[in-house]
Parts: C-alpha cells; sequence; structure tokens
C-alpha cells in the first residue's frame, strides 16, 4: 500500500525503446487492480510498481492473489473464462487491454508456470516455437538461440545429445527447464516465474538462480514463490500479498528485517495463521 | 543351545504330529531345545502324506500329555511341506518355506518375545498357504468372473451375427462372383454387371465429401476454437448434435424440397450428393470438434502464452496433433454415405441410366441399385442380389478398415 518505491541504483536514465507509453520509471505498475472470479474475490484493489531491471518477489501464503497477479501482466488471465479484470494494468506505461497488442505483449512478457507442459514436439522446436511464430527461420540463428536458452535453463547438458526427443517425454524436472528455456526464447523484456523451482532438484535451483542474476541487467523478472529463503535470496525488492490485498511492499532487505506490518513478520518468521 | 528355556529335571520335549484325520502321532524325544528342533529339521518331508502340523511339547509328564489340551498354544507357519518348489515355468526354484526353516526360526530366536515353554505349552507348526481367501474375497472372484464373462457374452452376442451374415452373403454371392461381375455392365440388370452403379457410388461419394469435408471441418475447427460459449454456440451445437440423429429419410425430403425443387437441380447426381452432403455434415462437424478437443487445453495455453496467435496455435500444433482423428471421421462418413439408400431415392438415383453420368442427370448408385434388383425388377437371380449385397458390404467393410488403420497408426504416434 506504499508506493512508490525508492528505486536505489536503478539505471533509469537508459530507456529501452518502449511499448505504447514509452519510457516509464516502473516496467510493470498495477492501478486499482481487482480480479474476480465469478464472485470470488482473488485480487482486491492492489496498486503496485515494478521496477526496471530488478528481481520483484511476491510471496504470500495460498490463495493471496500472487499467481493472479502475474497472470494479469501477459494477460494470460483472459484463459479464464469466469475472470473479470478492473482497473489498469501498465507496462512500459502502456495498458495491457487498451494499449497493447496482445500477441506482442506476449512476446515481450515471458512466463513460466508451476505445471510444467512441453510441447507435443521435439525439445528443439519447443525452444524454437516462439521465435519461429515471431518470423525466425534461419537455421543458424536458430541454432544458437536454441543452445543458448537450453544453457540458460541448465537444460543442455542432459539434453544436447537428443535435440529430437518429444519435449512431452521429459522428466517433471526436465520439463520445467524445457518451459524456461522457452519463455527465454524471445529474449521478453519482463520475465514471470510463478513457482519455476518445485520440481528442480536444489543444485540445479541455485544455478538457475545465478543465472537470473546475471539476467537481470537485461530483464525484470517477477518470481512468485513460496519459499521465502529463495524470495530473500534473490529478489531486490519483496511485496507480501494476503488474501487478495497488498500487505507491505519493500527493498527485500529491508522487509525482511524490519517488516512494517505485523503480518508480513509472521509469515517470514514462519508462524503465519 | 537356547538358554533361556529352563532345564528342569528331567528336561524333555516331544514332537508330535498331527495327521489329516485328526490323530496325534509322537515322533520322538528330545533332551534339549537345540535337539528338538533338529529333530524337527530332520523330518521326512513330501514322504506320503505330510502331516497337517507338528507340535513342540515340553512336558514333564508322559507322553500322555500329547493328547491333552494344551494350556497354552502358539503358532509358527510353514508353507508346503515341499523341499523344492516347481515355478509355473517348470524350472526348480530355492526351496520353500519349509520344516528346516522353521526349525532355523526358531532357533535363531525368531519367537523374541516367546517366553520359555512351560509345562504343557505347545508352539504348533502348521501348513499355512501365504494367502487363504476369506469369504469377502471368494465374493469378489465370484463376481469378477461374472463380469467378465457377462461381457464375453455381450462381445459374442454382437460378433457372432456379423460373422454369421458376412458367410451367408458370401455364400450365397459365391456363384455370381467374378470380375466381369464387378466391372462390367448389363443390358438388363439381369445377369449380374454392376460396374455402372459403383462408379455411380463412387462419384456420390466424392461429390458429396468435397462439399461436406470442407464445411464440416472448417466449421468444427471455429466452433471448437474461436468460438465463445455463449447462447449462440450453444444454440449451434444442440443443432449439430440433433441434425446428427436425424432420420436419412428427412434430409431427402429436405433434398427434394431445397436442391431438386427450390434450386431447380432436378432428379440429378448433384442434388442427390447435396442431399448426402447435408446428411454428413454434423457427423462431420461433430467428429471433427472431438478429435480437437482432445488435444489438451495446457498445449494451447503454452502457445498463447509465447505470443503465438490462435491460428498459429492451430496450424502448428492443433491440427498436426488432431488430423488423424479428424480423417478417421471423415472416412467413416465416407461409408455412411455409400450405404445410404433413402437420401438419393428421391434426388437423383435412377433405376437404370446410361454412362456417362453428368452432374445434371440421375445416376445410378449401389445401394439403389441393390434396391431395385431386389424389389422392383422381376426375375434376378439369387446370386446377383447376394453379389451386389456383398460388393457393397465389403466397399463399406474396406472403407471401415482404412479408418481403423488410421486410428490404430494414430495411437502408435501419440506424443503425450
Amino acid at each position: 500500500m506504499v508506493n512508490p518505491i525508492p528505486p536505489p541504483e536503478l539505471d533509469l536514465q537508459t530507456p529501452r525503446d518502449g511499448g505504447p507509453g514509452g519510457s516509464v520509471s516502473s516496467h510493470v505498475a498495477f492501478r486499482n487492480l481487482t480480479v474476480r472470479y465469478g464472485t470470488k474475490t482473488a485480487l482486491d484493489g492492489v496498486n503496485l510498481e515494478i521496477p526496471r531491471q530488478s528481481i520483484f518477489a511476491v510471496i504470500g501464503p495460498a490463495n493471496s492473489g500472487k499467481t493472479t497477479l502475474l497472470k494479469c501482466i501477459n494477460r494470460t488471465i483472459d484463459f479464464i473464462s469466469s475472470a473479470r479484470v478492473s482497473g489498469e494494468i501498465l507496462v512500459d506505461g502502456g495498458d495491457v487491454y487498451r494499449q497493447w497488442n496482445v500477441y506482442e505483449l506476449r512476446r515481450r512478457v515471458g512466463m513460466v508456470f508451476p505445471l510444467p507442459v512441453g510441447l507435443p514436439m521435439s525439445v528443439y522446436n519447443n525452444v524454437a516455437y516462439a521465435p519461429r511464430r515471431a518470423g525466425l527461420h534461419n537455421r543458424r540463428e536458430l541454432d544458437a538461440l536454441v543452445e543458448s536458452c537450453l544453457r540458460r535453463a541448465m537444460l543442455w547438458d542432459e539434453v544436447q545429445d537428443r535435440l529430437d526427443l518429444l519435449g512431452t517425454r521429459l522428466s517433471g524436472g526436465q520439463q520445467q527447464r524445457l518451459t524456461l528455456a522457452r519463455a527465454l526464447s524471445l529474449r521478453p523484456d519482463i520475465l514471470c516465474l510463478d513457482e519455476f523451482s518445485i520440481a528442480i532438484d536444489p543444485v540445479t535451483t541455485m544455478r538457475i538462480e545465478d543465472i537470473l542474476r546475471e539476467l537481470k541487467s537485461r530483464m525484470t523478472i517477477v518470481l512468485v514463490t513460496n519459499l521465502v529463503q529463495q524470495a530473500r535470496r534473490l529478489a531486490d525488492y519483496t511485496a507480501f500479498f494476503s488474501a487478495g490485498r497488498l500487505v507491505e511492499v519493500g527493498p527485500t532487505e529491508k522487509l525482511f528485517t524490519r517488516p512494517e506490518q505485523q503480518l508480513t513478520e509472521r509469515y517470514i518468521n514462519g508462524d503465519y495463521g | 543351545m537356547r538358554d533361556d528355556v529352563p532345564n528342569n529335571t528331567p528336561p524333555k520335549y516331544l514332537l508330535a504330529a498331527e495327521t489329516a484325520e485328526g490323530a496325534v502321532i509322537t515322533l520322538g524325544s528330545a533332551d534339549s531345545w537345540e535337539e528338538l528342533l533338529d529333530l524337527l529339521a530332520g523330518q521326512p518331508e513330501n514322504d506320503g502324506v505330510p502331516p497337517m502340523a507338528y507340535r513342540l511339547i515340553r512336558t514333564a509328564e508322559t507322553e500322555a500329555a500329547v493328547k491333552k489340551k494344551p494350556r497354552r498354544e502358539y503358532f509358527a507357519n510353514f508353507r508346503g511341506a515341499g523341499g523344492a518348489g516347481r515355478e509355473d515355468d517348470g524350472t526348480e526354484s530355492a526351496p520353500w518355506w519349509g520344516l528346516d526353516h522353521a526349525a532355523a526360526n526358531l532357533a535363531a530366536r525368531r519367537f523374541d518375545d516367546l517366553p520359555p515353554l512351560a509345562v504343557r505349552e505347545w508352539i504348533r507348526i502348521r501348513h499355512k498357504e501365504p494367502f487363504t481367501p476369506g469369504a469377502l474375497e471368494r465374493r469378489k472372484r465370484i463376481k469378477e468372473a461374472v463380469a467378465e464373462y457377462v461381457f464375453l457374452a455381450m462381445t459374442a452376442a454382437l460378433v457372432i451375427p456379423i460373422v454369421a451374415i458376412l458367410a451367408y452373403l458370401v455364400v450365397k454371392a459365391w456363384p455370381a462372383l467374378s470380375f466381369s461381375f464387378i466391372f462390367q455392365n448389363s443390358e438388363d440388370s439381369q445377369a449380374g454387371g454392376i460396374w455402372a452403379p459403383l462408379v455411380g457410388t463412387f462419384f456420390l461419394v466424392w461429390i458429396s465429401l468435397i462439399i461436406s469435408a470442407p464445411i464440416g471441418v472448417l466449421a468444427g475447427v471455429y466452433l471448437n476454437e474461436y468460438a465463445r460459449d455463449n447462447w449462440f454456440t450453444r444454440l449451434i451445437n444442440l443443432a449439430v448434435v440433433n441434425l446428427a440423429g436425424v432420420p436419412s429419410i428427412v434430409h431427402a425430403l429436405f433434398g427434394v424440397g431445397a436442391f431438386v425443387l427450390a434450386a431447380g437441380m432436378g432428379q440429378s447426381l448433384l442434388a442427390a450428393s447435396c442431399t448426402v452432403a447435408i446428411m454428413t455434415l454434423p457427423v462431420i462437424i461433430a467428429s471433427t470438434r472431438e478429435a480437437l478437443a482432445a488435444v489438451p487445453m495446457a498445449f494451447r495455453e503454452a502457445c498463447w502464452n509465447l505470443g503465438a496467435t490462435r491460428w498459429q496455435t492451430i496450424r502448428t500444433l492443433v491440427l498436426p496433433n488432431s488430423i488423424s482423428g479428424i480423417l478417421t471421421g471423415v472416412i467413416l462418413q465416407v461409408s455412411r454415405a455409400a450405404g445410404e439408400t433413402a437420401p438419393i431415392l428421391f434426388t437423383g438415383a435412377a433405376l437404370f441410366t446410361s454412362f456417362p453420368y453428368h452432374l445434371d442427370q440421375p445416376f445410378m448408385a449401389l445401394s439403389m441399385h441393390l434396391y431395385a434388383i431386389c424389389t422392383q425388377l422381376q426375375g434376378v437371380s439369387d446370386s446377383v442380389q447376394y453379389g451386389t449385397a456383398v460388393v457393397l458390404i465389403g466397399l463399406v467393410l474396406a472403407v471401415n478398415g482404412l479408418s481403423i488403420g488410421l486410428r490404430v497408426y494414430l495411437r502408435s504416434r501419440k506424443k503425450w
């Protein structure tokens, strides 16, 4: 509820070639966002700004609206027919419903969901799928892109000899990393990760976290996680949600050491509800 | 040596056997627990009729104690009296859990919690199958068997008539079946020669499919992939389902009204094909939708998530994974179009006409020809009638077989 966030050491001077709204200080902004599924309110009057080139963690107990918030950014929420969205969602200053072309928006906003879905095609085609749809057909460029995405998702070593294997035949953890590689394949401006590590072993998770820190210089990363410690390790800013409301947001270190709300403190210390 | 067995004087253990008839025979005595177990392990196995059970008894009294009821009884089980077992495939397996095993386990104090045997206490070692079915288990087995046989009987009730009908037809038709019967024309329909109606059926099927397959498949794609779930879509779906169930004679009447009369086609190949197309359309739409719906929603959402448009998703993901199912549905309609008589009866089929066919002229079709030679024309030999039926059924079966083959191929290639 307290916003805007003071952006420390953020390079706001070099604007990226932005979307419809041009360059603004926050990359994603929610203005009085309310989402209802039928009669159930999932998000209630959320005002939040996500700064550029940072890792922004969203934490909170189950049913607090974390995933719904994420789905609003690239309008994945549209797939749920009962969802009603009101308020404004701004990406690069442009309203996602009024100013953005939805396909362009989704190319700019990469999304990884907790349930991994390998597409029923080869591993190579899984990663090359989105670039091809966006018009990239040069085989050499595709090869390089597929390799770099798979390397970043820590999957290259396991699949480099069998890129023709069906994506649906990979193990759960491998499919999850495959979806990460797929999300990276369009070099998105914003990368949304929803519980990206639940099926991945701790060692690989750590290595992916290192890569996320590296990617931060190129993209804004929004991370929904149930692992409070993962948020603490990775994120520059953390927002705490409860029951569809934004309880508190701030620089991660401050939120974890001097939370302003009692609810936040209890959740972080693990004696929530 | 089992130290914790009290060493009363005189220490005496007995080994007794219970036979199947209920008699109890003393097999031997021992002065120590260890000796007793040796005695047990040394009992001949598979020697005649094995005893039902053995008893290990400690008694300070005489052998008469064997016949008395024990004050307390413990049980140890062993499976079978045989040494080596025989597996189903005939190979010898490792020795079973037999008497020597029982003895070894008793010696190794598997009966850890067992206090030392007091006077007139027994350990009874008896045969026990590893799993003895109880009342519940027996009921389950009976129900399982009943269910299986009922389903088998129903399948037989389905298959036997089909085989019988086919066999009857082929036997009856045998004298007429020949190369010239199928590939030549007859002048008077009396002596066989069904080339003209066969060709007519091919034309009918192809023209109707050229009309109905694109419309049906594309409409199915629209209804499943694009249409929002609102009252209008639901109305269309309801109409499709109901149209699929309308009797073909009703389609025929519609065809007479719409194509023969209103559209001015007259009784012609085109009017008949249009009527058959209208008849097959709803089923093609329904089977297309079914094939498309079999592609999980999660795949589509993953593609949309990557910025793919609906058409890109359909072209690259949905259609490649459902095309076999769609084709199967279309092919099944080929056999239906070939077999139906009612829709072409008033719209274009003729009892007798001559080659070549024209779109605006009546034509001959196999199903109509069969109807004609069986009911309208006098003096056609039985074998010609049956021969026509066999060719028609063979055509339908061949097309259905193609569709089944496609389905098998589809399953073998399933990607998730």
